[in-house]
């Protein structure tokens, strides 16, 4: 009975990650266990320019490794934080288009201005 | 089968468990803390990026005092109070993750290790934070 409940519902009614099988799933893992070592240097780094004023932490984001950590760090975490807020628009309110729409907008807002602060740093 | 036989005309989603039925256990603590850090650290990432568009700003010269603006809250009392609890939310969110992960391994699911490693991940989580403050403190990087 499971069984065949399972197939008649499975293809058409279920939450996304059901159609999209381990992708998301595996997504999420993969972005936990980047950010772990990403948000870590980060810390570092933030622990080292603290206080050290403007100067220090341009130059900082001059260094190429260190710009380039950077942008990584923010491509994952709005990656990591979309799928996490998904998460909770699925849970609390399954049938809304338009709440998931609001959080991939702001998730690529975020995206865009880290990005492009980071580039006016970087280049200009 | 191509067509079930009795099709469900309305879907039926059952939302998340609801607060009010449960009996406290602190799987469920670390459970909603996982969930509610997650959300906490949405502002985290905001405040990073506006860092990184102060200094992207300032750099080339289109709003010369927005570090300075940056600053003006971020390292004022208040931005200091929010700075420590992004803090107290990213460890906890990190050990939480971790122990997600351990289970996603398959381990850990007796129900005394599930107990001791939501446990073990709230006290480590607070322990990292108020360690990462006393040393910023001792070392003179944050003056109150």
């Amino acid at each position: 009975m499971v069984d065949s409940y399972l197939r008649e519902r499975s293809s058409k009614d279920w939450k996304k990650s059901e159609k999209h099988g381990a992708a998301e799933w595996l997504a999420e893992r993969w972005t936990s266990i980047a950010l772990i070592v990403l948000t870590g240097w980060s810390l570092w780094s933030a622990y080292g320019l603290m206080g050290q004023g403007y100067d220090a932490a341009l130059a900082f984001l001059r260094v190429p490794l260190n710009a380039g950590l950077m942008a990584l760090t923010f491509v994952i975490t709005v990656w990591h934080t979309y799928m996490g807020l998904n998460a909770n628009v699925l849970d609390y309110f399954p049938n809304s288009r338009l709440i998931k729409l609001v959080s991939f907008i702001f998730c690529l807002l975020l995206l865009i201005a880290a990005l492009g602060g980071l580039f006016l740093a970087f280049k200009v | 089968m191509t067509q079930p036989p009795n099709a469900p005309k309305a879907v039926y989603r059952p939302l998340s468990p609801h607060l009010q039925v449960w009996r406290f256990h602190i799987t469920m603590l670390t459970s909603i803390l996982h969930r509610a850090t997650g959300l906490a650290l949405v502002v985290g990432a905001v405040l990073v990026a506006a860092w990184l568009v102060a200094i992207g700003l300032t750099a080339s010269g289109c709003f010369p005092q927005a570090y300075t603006v940056f600053l003006s809250f971020a390292a004022s009392p208040f931005g200091l109070f929010i700075w420590f609890g992004l803090s107290l939310a990213g460890f906890i969110h990190l050990t939480g993750g971790i122990r997600h992960l351990i289970w996603d391994m398959g381990l850990g699911f007796e129900l005394k290790s599930a107990n001791a490693l939501s446990w073990w991940g709230l006290i480590l989580g607070i322990a990292l934070t108020v360690g990462f403050w006393a040393v910023l403190l001792a070392t003179g990087k944050v003056v109150l």
